[in-house]
């Protein structure tokens, strides 16, 4: 019998998932919710257990996970990212079956999933940070505490929950009376969505660009790092379009970020594949973020100019191999562009497009393109969900031909039914400051023209329709 | 002699009109489209002449108001607003004209106040010349309309109704004129509204005549119809009297009951010693030339019954009531009684009712009655509602005398003088709680309607909310010729039928296949950008597709 392996997730990435491991002639174990009961990767596995009716709580069951890994005789789990990816007591609990878990340690993803312990261990590892504080006292003195961190650095400041991420649980503050009524929001808000009430305090940082490198570790404690990706172009903390290399020109400045990364991921003694995100300011000073310990929705690009396969590479260190390359093997070639197409209206604040059928897809292809999706003519897009449809992701030798590629795949990618972020990101890759390579995480914000695009995608198919129903009636019912 | 200009304020081009040494010319468009074909002519043909006709130096273009507004969301699927929006960009010269019927706006019965005024103020934000009438010349009816054109900066050009009779002297039509200029002051077009065409050329010069003498400054614009084949003496007679301006349309698609052919006019006129300075022969040519192609698609939407009729001097039915008139009476089955009733009930029942202007909604009010006269037997037997309310005086008093009592026993019953006493006299239409309606419309359209949108919701409720609802299911058909649009029979397998969305995308449709299952279901195989899709049809769309009844068009 072939060794098994469960994919702990859903939609593109747990297709991203089976497709490495069938690669490395491992069989794959999908699971599912019932909403998700039509999904491809469902079909694309070897076997799939549900879960339950869900939504959601069954991907997060740490129980029902487990035992469906044990049920199906899986020997290891893969988590993808978001659901279980990096809880702790999901890494623990594999530990203790006895299961593997592709991925950094119990330990590991504890400390570093604390954001408060995380930049300790940065700290103690001289790795540069933005200034912050450790978790803030409970009641008034935390308060106290915070109002005196702000008069030495300065407003605006960002107020964090310390087991947030991924966007969430993070405030702008911006007046001692503002911190005063929002830590105690703050610290109930932490509570319901994390069941932690600690926060803290880090000085903001204006307009950064949002960089991260991609290490991956053996657990010998080999360390290397697959180059910079940068994740600037977000909208609410949640990221859009991703691209490796970074685009900063001093490419001294990004070795020094890339050895930095390898130092913080040592310093965490960190294995397997994870992500350190820095912010760099105008004047390209850079702080450390966090690391995630995760395979990244945005890998792609990475494994695009780097040509390593980054969840299989995932896996076999999980499996206990060694890592097969050292840093002077990774070269960078080109550039890559991913954009996430989400099934949502840019025009309504991103509003997600969920429950609506896909009545074509029509994907591109050709030199350079790569669709990591899971969406299909005909599927109904379940409500309960992300809205990822489809990550399309570009490789050219230069910026430029990497732009152009990107235009031109947008403009064959039709998707009807659902209105998408295509229009939007059409628009994106005929700005002049994106073509130029400029883009911090103010982008949006400064380009609200971007949003002003007609939604034709389905005009031809609307207008269509009408000259169906004049084929079909034999007059125009609605002129006579 | 300069072009009027549009931007122009109305002062500004009354001074220029009163100064000018030729006469002016308006394509009168819409009117032709409602005469001739039954309000169907498409922006995408309008589209097509507007290069042409922006360069034909024209006074004003007549292209919205009458039944047109009605006419564009229920049978041509446009908004009126984005025809009108479109129109301006390519024509960023021309002033456009409209039709409004006073308190009936672009409908057939009285609105509330405050209706009118936001009505108004929205469609004066593309619309510079106001031509407003009442079919009674009942002039406090149009006075709301008045007031908003003159907010908006906007040329009031107000209409006394014409028509012919013992009752319809120039004294009449004088005394009418002074009531106008009370309540508008002197800075206005005055229109002689000949919307039938009647009078001969001496009756319309003698009138033109008269008013010139009495208000040597006030410009005239003289508007007729070719029903009877002789606008064209009417309007050299009015040009030759001091008419200002005159009416007429784009020779390729004149036909019997609209205006006259542009270019007759200005080569009749010419010979007389009378110049037209600002119109461009070349591009008028050139419109009829552009859009000629395009009239066989129309043919659906022409008359009945070809040739002229001198013999609505005595129907006097007005020419944008032709077409649907004799329509009816092709559907209804009773063409055969036309000549008894256009020959010999309407000229009774127009004397019965008053002798006033038979001219939207009254012309309706004229024609059914007539035709229920005939078909019914008893003469007033089966009165409408709108006789009733004819009769109770709800559109305004009758101009000359009242009918005879019989004929009010016969429509309000045998206790009529109380009826009359209780119910009668113009109707004051308590105002609409428009924020209401707007809710109400969002409702029913799932997001917050604009302002345009609830102007339209609130002239047509239904029709309004299912064009929206086309819209949204079918796009901006505005796009498609009438080739496509008004296509009859079914295309042909492998057809290939292109054309350019709103926004500048050209698309490609190739016909496939029609396959129909045992369950009558019919899928329609198109392939559309090169790609298949598929478009069902259950099988009763099949036979409901002739669903709204025709009763629109009128004037």
């Amino acid at each position: 019998m072939k060794t098994k392996i469960l994919v702990a997730n859903r939609g593109e990435i747990a297709i991203r998932l089976i497709r490495a491991i069938q690669e490395l002639n491992y069989e794959a174990v999908a699971v599912y919710e019932s909403p998700d009961k039509e999904s491809r990767h469902i079909r694309i596995a070897d076997e799939a257990v549900w879960l339950g009716n869900g939504p959601r709580c069954d991907y997060l069951n740490i129980d029902k996970i487990i035992n469906a890994a044990k049920k199906s005789g899986a020997v290891a789990i893969h988590p993808g990212y978001g659901f279980l990816a990096e809880n702790p007591d999901f890494v623990k609990a594999c530990e203790d079956e006895g299961i593997i878990f592709i991925g950094p340690s119990s330990e590991v993803v504890s400390n570093l999933g604390n954001k408060v312990i995380a930049r300790q261990i940065m700290a103690d590892a001289d790795i540069p940070m933005v200034p912050g504080t450790e978790n803030l006292s409970p009641g008034d003195d935390g308060v106290k505490e915070a109002l005196a961190f702000a008069a030495t650095y300065k407003y605006p400041v960002m107020l964090k929950a310390t087991s947030g991420g991924g966007g969430r649980g993070i405030r702008l503050i911006e007046s001692d009376d503002q911190m005063k009524s929002e830590i105690p929001v703050a610290r109930a808000e932490a509570k319901a969505a994390f069941n932690d009430e600690s926060v803290y305090l880090e000085k903001v940082v204006i307009e950064p660009k949002h960089v991260e490198v991609q290490i991956m570790a053996d657990k010998e404690g080999t360390t290397v790092h697959l180059g910079t990706r940068d994740c600037s172009i977000q909208r609410r903390n949640q990221k859009l379009i991703e691209i490796a290399p970074s685009m900063i020109s001093d490419k001294k400045l990004l070795d020094t970020i890339c050895e930095t990364a390898v130092k913080a991921a040592k310093a965490a003694n960190y294995f397997n594949a994870g992500t350190v995100e820095f912010l760099i300011d105008k004047d390209f000073n850079y702080y450390f973020m966090e690391i995630n310990t995760r395979v990244q929705v945005e890998h792609t690009v990475t494994e695009m100019i780097t040509g390593i396969d980054i969840v299989r590479t995932q896996i076999k260190l999980a499996m206990g191999k060694k890592l097969s390359f050292c840093q002077d093997d990774i070269k960078m070639r080109g550039h890559a562009i991913e954009m996430r197409i989400n099934a949502e209206d840019p025009k309504a604040d991103f509003m997600p497009e969920g429950g609506k059928t896909v009545s074509v897809y029509r994907s591109p292809g050709g030199y350079g393109v790569r669709l990591d999706g899971f969406v299909y003519q005909g599927f109904t897009i379940p409500e309960v969900y992300d809205s990822l449809l489809v990550k399309m992701t570009v490789h050219g030798f230069s910026w430029n031909e990497t732009v152009d590629r990107l235009r031109r795949c947008l403009q064959n990618f039709v998707i009807a039914g659902p209105k998408t972020t295509i229009p939007f990101y059409l628009n994106i890759v005929k700005d002049p400051d994106f073509v130029k390579g400029d883009f911090d995480t103010s982008y949006l914000d400064k380009h609200p023209e971007l949003f002003d695009y007609e939604d034709n995608a389905n005009e031809a198919s609307k207008l269509a329709n009408l000259i169906a129903e004049i084929h079909h009636c034999g007059h125009n019912p609605y002129a006579a | 002699m300069e072009r009027i200009v549009q931007g122009t304020s109305p002062a500004e081009v009354i001074r220029q009109l009163q100064n000018s040494d030729g006469y002016h010319i308006t394509n009168t468009a819409r009117d032709l489209s409602q005469s001739d074909f039954k309000n169907r002519i498409l922006l995408h043909t309008d589209l097509l002449a507007a290069d042409a006709r922006e360069r034909a130096g024209y006074f004003s273009l007549e292209i919205t108001g009458g039944a047109s507004v009605h006419v564009d969301i229920l049978r041509k699927q446009v908004d009126p607003f984005l025809k009108l929006d479109i129109l301006r960009k390519k024509m960023p010269t021309t002033m456009f004209q409209t039709l409004c019927r006073g308190v009936n706006l672009f409908g057939y019965r009285p609105y509330p106040q405050n209706v009118i005024r936001f009505t108004v103020k929205e469609f004066a934000k593309y619309v510079d010349v106001w031509r407003t009438f009442d079919f009674m010349n009942y002039i406090p009816n149009m006075q709301a309309v008045f007031e908003e054109v003159g907010k908006a900066g906007k040329v009031n050009e107000p209409c006394i109704c014409f028509s012919t009779g013992p009752e319809h002297t120039d004294k009449y039509y004088l005394g009418k004129i002074q009531e106008i200029l009370d309540v508008t002051g002197s800075d206005i077009i005055l229109c002689i509204k000949n919307h039938g065409g009647l009078g001969t050329p001496k009756r319309i010069g003698e009138l033109v005549d008269n008013i010139r003498q009495k208000y040597p400054d006030l410009p005239i614009h003289y508007h007729g119809h070719n029903t009877d084949g002789n606008d064209i003496g009417r309007i050299v007679a009015a040009v030759q009297n001091g008419a200002t301006i005159v009416d007429a349309g784009d020779a390729s698609f004149t036909g019997f009951y609209g205006p006259a052919p542009i270019l007759s006019v200005v080569q009749t006129l010419k010979d007389l010693g009378y110049n037209a300075a600002t119109i461009d022969e070349e591009a008028v040519i050139e419109t009829s030339e552009v859009i000629r192609d395009e009239r066989q698609h129309y043919h659906a939407f022409e008359s009945q019954i070809k040739g002229f009729q001198p013999t609505v001097q005595i129907h006097k039915l007005p020419g944008g009531a032709m077409g649907s008139s004799l329509e009816q009476a092709v559907k209804g089955g009773f063409l055969d009684k036309m000549p008894d009733i256009l020959h010999k009930e309407m000229p009774r029942v127009q004397k019965e009712l008053g002798n006033y202007w038979s001219v939207t909604p009254g012309s309706q009010i004229l024609w059914t009655t007539a035709v229920a006269n005939i078909q019914g037997g008893e003469r007033y037997g089966n009165a409408s509602g709108d006789l009733r309310n004819l009769l109770l005086g709800k559109y305004g008093p009758f101009p000359f005398y009242e009918p005879e009592d019989w004929i009010f026993e016969k429509v309000l019953g045998s206790d009529w003088k109380k009826v009359l006493e209780e119910e009668g006299g113009v109707e004051d239409i308590s105002d609409m709680d428009i924020d209401k309606e707007k809710e109400i419309l969002a409702d029913r359209i799932g997001e917050e309607p604009t302002d345009q949108q609830l102007v339209l919701y609130l002239q047509h409720p239904n029709d309004a909310v299912e064009f929206f609802k086309f819209e949204a299911k079918f796009g901006k058909v505005y796009v498609l010729p009438p080739s496509i649009f008004l296509h009859e029979g079914g295309f042909e397998a492998g057809e290939t039928i292109s054309f350019t969305d709103h926004t500048g995308k050209e698309h490609r449709v190739e016909v496939g296949p029609s396959i129909k299952d045992e369950d009558g279901e019919t899928s329609v195989y198109l392939n559309v950008d090169h790609h298949q899709r598929v478009y069902t049809f259950e099988p009763e769309l099949a036979e409901g597709a002739v669903a709204k009844p025709d009763t629109i068009s009128k004037e």
